[in-house]
């Protein structure tokens, strides 16, 4: 009970910090008539999951950290929700950038997603290896 | 403030994704998609589009002057629903080559979520 306590403070907090750093994104963007930051930070933040999702897959993380990290601060720096509201104001505004949009952030998200993923497992392998190497 | 208002906002919608995404996985047998990001975004594209809808009657875009739009609209429907994991997922599915599942997925979740939203916004 203790412990679900805990891993919820780390979800709101990264929650948090997450939906702050995407509202600071959006505020440098404001500027384009295109909704940038949100392409921006949901690519960004794809990535970032994608690494995590590498790295837990071989190493442990502290307990919290793991869902503070990835729930939390991904989750909250991502959003469907305003993509879905860019997507109608776009295609009734400007089809062509919906069509754009909505490609870049689709395409960008999954691809990061999967860089994000086989980086991280690089790493972790060559270090694992390393550390075998010098035993 | 305004800061303060969008943190908040953001912390508790994460919270909520959680805490419904753990009970939705609890209480539902496994399909070959993953539904409980899908069902927490679709939900949480609804109730934007209900809130746009009777707040401001248009979709504000970057209406950060509005209090309101700070704390709901970009802390928490932005932070209750996700991208990343909709990515991460999707990911999974392409590696495993599981094109069905993948293709009515990414379908279910971004369509979805739009058309929800459009219902939630026009209709209602």
């Amino acid at each position: 009970m203790k412990q679900h306590g805990m891993i919820l403070i780390c979800i709101f907090l990264g929650g948090a910090l997450g939906t702050l750093f995407r509202y600071i994104i959006n505020i440098q963007v404001e500027g384009f008539l295109f909704p940038l930051g949100t392409v921006i930070e949901n690519l960004v933040g794809s990535f970032l999951l994608g690494g995590l999702t590498g790295y837990i897959l071989h190493k442990k993380l502290l307990p919290g950290l793991k869902e503070g990290i990835g729930v939390g601060f991904c989750g909250g720096f991502t959003t469907m929700s305003t993509l879905a509201a860019d997507s109608v104001f776009l295609v009734l505004n400007n089809p062509v950038q919906f069509f754009i949009y909505m490609s870049v952030s689709l395409f960008g998200g999954l691809l990061l997603a999967l860089v994000g993923m086989m980086l991280s497992t690089a790493f972790i392998r060559k270090r694992i290896f390393k550390v075998g190497g010098d035993q | 403030m305004n800061f303060l208002l969008v943190a908040i906002g953001g912390g508790l919608g994460a919270v909520l994704r959680y805490v419904l995404g753990v009970w939705i996985k609890n209480n539902t047998r496994e399909r070959s998609i993953p539904t409980a990001m899908l069902i927490v975004n679709l939900l949480g594209a609804f109730g934007l589009g209900i809130f746009f809808n009777y707040a401001y009657g248009e979709i504000p875009m970057a209406a950060y002057d509005k209090k309101p739009y700070l704390f709901f609209g970009i802390g928490f429907f932005g932070a209750f629903t996700t991208f990343s994991t909709f990515s991460v997922e999707a990911v999974t599915l392409l590696q495993k080559k599981k094109w069905i599942p993948l293709f009515t997925y990414i379908l279910l979740s971004v369509g979805g979520s739009i058309i929800i939203f459009a219902f939630a916004f026009f209709v209602l």
